[in-house]
């Protein structure tokens, strides 16, 4: 009953493919999550020509999937904290992907897609927020936007960054 | 004469001991006057331009109860009252009066309501009868110094005898009463205390500390040795120049104009403008008893002292331009502030005095020798006295109007928006409807610098259906980013967002509301 109430809230607070934003809003943490960046539109009609996401603390074993026409670039660095994956203790990663190189037109859709691991470190019942800097031709929008704790869901936002609802373990 | 050595010493150590910059004002409060708090404030903070002396501060919370148990703490710029910690709801009055280095009392009020406004009556600032008896002690203060002092010194050095000497006495005895009332009403006047407190030791401790007590002081010390320059003794002559250099000094420590930067040079043109003056003013009296009885020798006094008061007037005439120029800064403060206008009148009461003067020397005393002329020469001395006198109690009132350079321009709106990433103070100037400049000062949570790459000011106006409208900001040379000519066409209560970009990924965004006056 809750889980619907959550996809019905989801769902319903979804803005109508306006925004960059994930295509799965909802993920169990301590496991893997594949995560589609969707792209409605360019900035203000300009083609976008990179997209860059930043990855959170507490997501790992980042994997971009290759995509033709774009270019992938990682920028690795230390996590705040120390994780397990598989036996080993992980203490940096991937921080940020980066698609280059292609052109993508306002007219078209697309998406960018990643896979990761959300560790147990991550509280469930909140959403965990990836940063994306959208760059176009002319002009870059920021979808970056994170809600302050507690102030609910905000209308203020313009550009928010996207989220994924975090569910307790099963 | 080791009493002399002394006092000596004290008028030259009171004279240079006074180290001051300039009028206070207040820059801020915190919490903001006007503002409504959830909770009582434990601690108020006011912070001026310059270091200040606390005087009074006063409490008055919201039940209308006078409240005495506020601690006051200063520190440099910053006077910081700690508060009762049972404030009632209700609008709070905290109104405070505090010594400027310059030695004048700045006063003023803030309130700030704790849930909801209550209202409240401000309390009265220097009571009228205060005032005038500041000023009279003034124009006294200035009537010993001038005609006292400059008379005694005119008879040991110019006249070289006694004759003449009544008004001059008077003039110091009005003096020295005069500078001890000018210290009493200083202190009541800084602690806001009624006369009766007088008889207690603390309005003049008061009073001696700031920079006009110790004018006042040196100011009596100076008439004390005109006294003893009247008592025929060996060193009268010099004690006359001592008198003399404690007027100058007197003049050079407190005020509006001695506290201005470059502060050596306008101390000296002070000082230089006083001792002028008391040469000048303070023959006048001496000379008109020395005509009414005419001697042959009376003729070689005038003479000796029109060689001495022409240069003296020039002096006087650049060193009052000069100040004039770096107090006023430009010519319109002449009819626009009250400072100008009392320097209008005196101006005008100068250029009298200066004609009369011309008269007396180039018509008048070639022709001494003539009958009857002297008799003018009298009238017309008399006349320069009352125009004296009248230029005293003109200049007096500049005790009570700060000059134009002092002036504060009209405050800004300012707000301050603050969470745990970070505190963004906002000032509007002119802050009222139309169009205003914006500083966004951007701190991080700590209080330092917020380096940002863009800032975004974003406004709104929710009950005039004004939606939200974006600008820019640049980053100015100065650290502060600027958003320029903002149109804000309505008064009314703005939404103000401002959202900074710290890194690619990353951006603060606080808002808060903004009372915009009507203009």
């Amino acid at each position: 009953m809750r889980s619907c109430l959550i996809l019905i809230a989801a769902l319903a607070a979804s803005p109508v493919a306006a925004h960059v934003s994930l295509e799965t809003k909802q993920a169990t943490i301590g496991a893997s999550y594949k995560a589609v960046f969707t792209v409605p539109h360019g900035c203000a009609g300009s083609p976008t020509v990179k997209i860059r996401v930043q990855i959170p603390e507490g997501v790992i074993a980042v994997k971009p999937m290759p995509k033709a026409g774009w270019t992938i670039d990682l920028v690795e660095g230390k996590y705040a904290g120390e994780y397990d994956y598989h036996g080993n203790k992980l203490s940096s990663g991937v921080k940020e992907v980066a698609w280059s190189g292609g052109r993508l037109p306002d007219k078209y859709y697309d998406e960018f897609i990643m896979h990761t691991v959300l560790t147990d470190r991550l509280k469930p019942n909140t959403t965990l927020y990836f940063p994306v800097v959208q760059e176009c031709e002319t002009g870059v929008s920021r979808w970056i936007e994170i809600p302050a704790e507690g102030a609910g869901h905000s209308h203020e936002g313009k550009s928010p960054a996207p989220g994924v609802k975090l569910l307790p373990k099963p | 004469m080791r009493l002399l050595a002394a006092l000596a010493t004290l008028l030259f150590a009171a004279g240079f001991a006074s180290g001051a910059l300039a009028h206070a004002a207040l820059i801020s409060v915190e919490p903001a006057s006007g503002s409504t708090l959830a909770t009582a404030p434990k601690v108020v903070e006011l912070r001026f331009n310059e270091p200040v002396t606390p005087g009074a501060i006063r409490l008055i919370d919201g039940a209308g109860r006078a409240r005495d148990e506020t601690r006051v703490t200063a520190s440099g710029e910053t006077i910081s009252i700690a508060m009762p910690s049972d404030l009632p709801e209700g609008t709070a009055v905290v109104s405070y009066r505090v010594v400027s280095q310059d030695g004048h009392p700045v006063v003023g009020s803030l309130m700030f309501s704790i849930g909801m406004p209550s209202e409240t009556k401000l309390p009265a600032s220097t009571d009228h009868w205060l005032g005038a008896l500041i000023w009279l002690a003034r124009v006294g203060l200035y009537v010993g110094l001038f005609v006292g002092v400059g008379g005694v010194w005119f008879a040991r050095w110019i006249s070289w005898s006694l004759a003449g000497m009544t008004v001059p006495r008077v003039a110091l005895a009005v003096g020295l009463s005069s500078a001890v009332v000018s210290l009493g009403a200083l202190g009541l006047d800084l602690l806001g205390l009624p006369p009766a407190a007088l008889a207690a030791f603390a309005p003049w401790k008061v009073a001696v500390a700031t920079s006009a007590g110790r004018a006042s002081l040196v100011a009596a010390a100076a008439m004390l040795f005109a006294l003893l320059a009247l008592r025929s003794t060996w060193s009268s002559r010099a004690l006359a120049i001592i008198a003399m250099v404690g007027v100058g000094l007197s003049l050079a420590m407190s005020g509006h104009a001695a506290t201005t930067p470059p502060q050596v040079i306008m101390r000296l043109a002070i000082l230089l403008h006083g001792l002028c003056v008391a040469l000048w003013i303070g023959a006048l009296a001496p000379l008109a008893a020395l005509l009414s009885k005419p001697t042959p020798a009376a003729l070689a006094v005038v003479k000796r002292f029109s060689g001495v008061a022409m240069p003296a007037v020039g002096v006087l005439a650049l060193t009052g331009l000069a100040l004039a120029i770096v107090q006023l800064e430009k010519a319109s403060a002449l009819v626009e502030t009250r400072y100008g206008l009392i320097l209008s009148v005196k101006l005008a009461l100068v250029l009298m005095l200066l004609a009369l003067a011309a008269l007396n020397r180039f018509r008048l005393t070639p022709v001494l020798a003539r009958r009857g002329a002297q008799i003018i020469l009298k009238r017309s001395i008399l006349l320069e006295c009352m125009i004296s006198l009248a230029i005293f109690a003109v200049v007096a009132g500049w005790r009570f109007t700060p000059p134009p350079r002092t002036i504060v321009p009209e405050t800004p709106l300012a707000i301050h928006i603050h969470s745990d990433k970070a505190m963004f103070q906002v000032l509007v100037s002119p802050g009222k409807a139309g169009k205003d400049d914006f500083v966004l000062q951007l701190m991080t949570g700590e209080g330092v610098p917020l380096a940002a790459k863009e800032v975004i000011l974003t406004l709104s106006l929710p009950e005039r259906g004004i939606e939200p409208m974006e600008r820019g900001a640049s980053l100015g040379p100065d650290g502060y980013w600027h958003v320029r000519k903002v149109e804000l066409p309505f008064a009314g209560r703005w939404r103000v967002r401002i959202e900074a970009l710290v890194s690619d990924f990353e951006k603060i965004s606080l808002s808060d509301e903004l009372e915009v006056p009507p203009p």
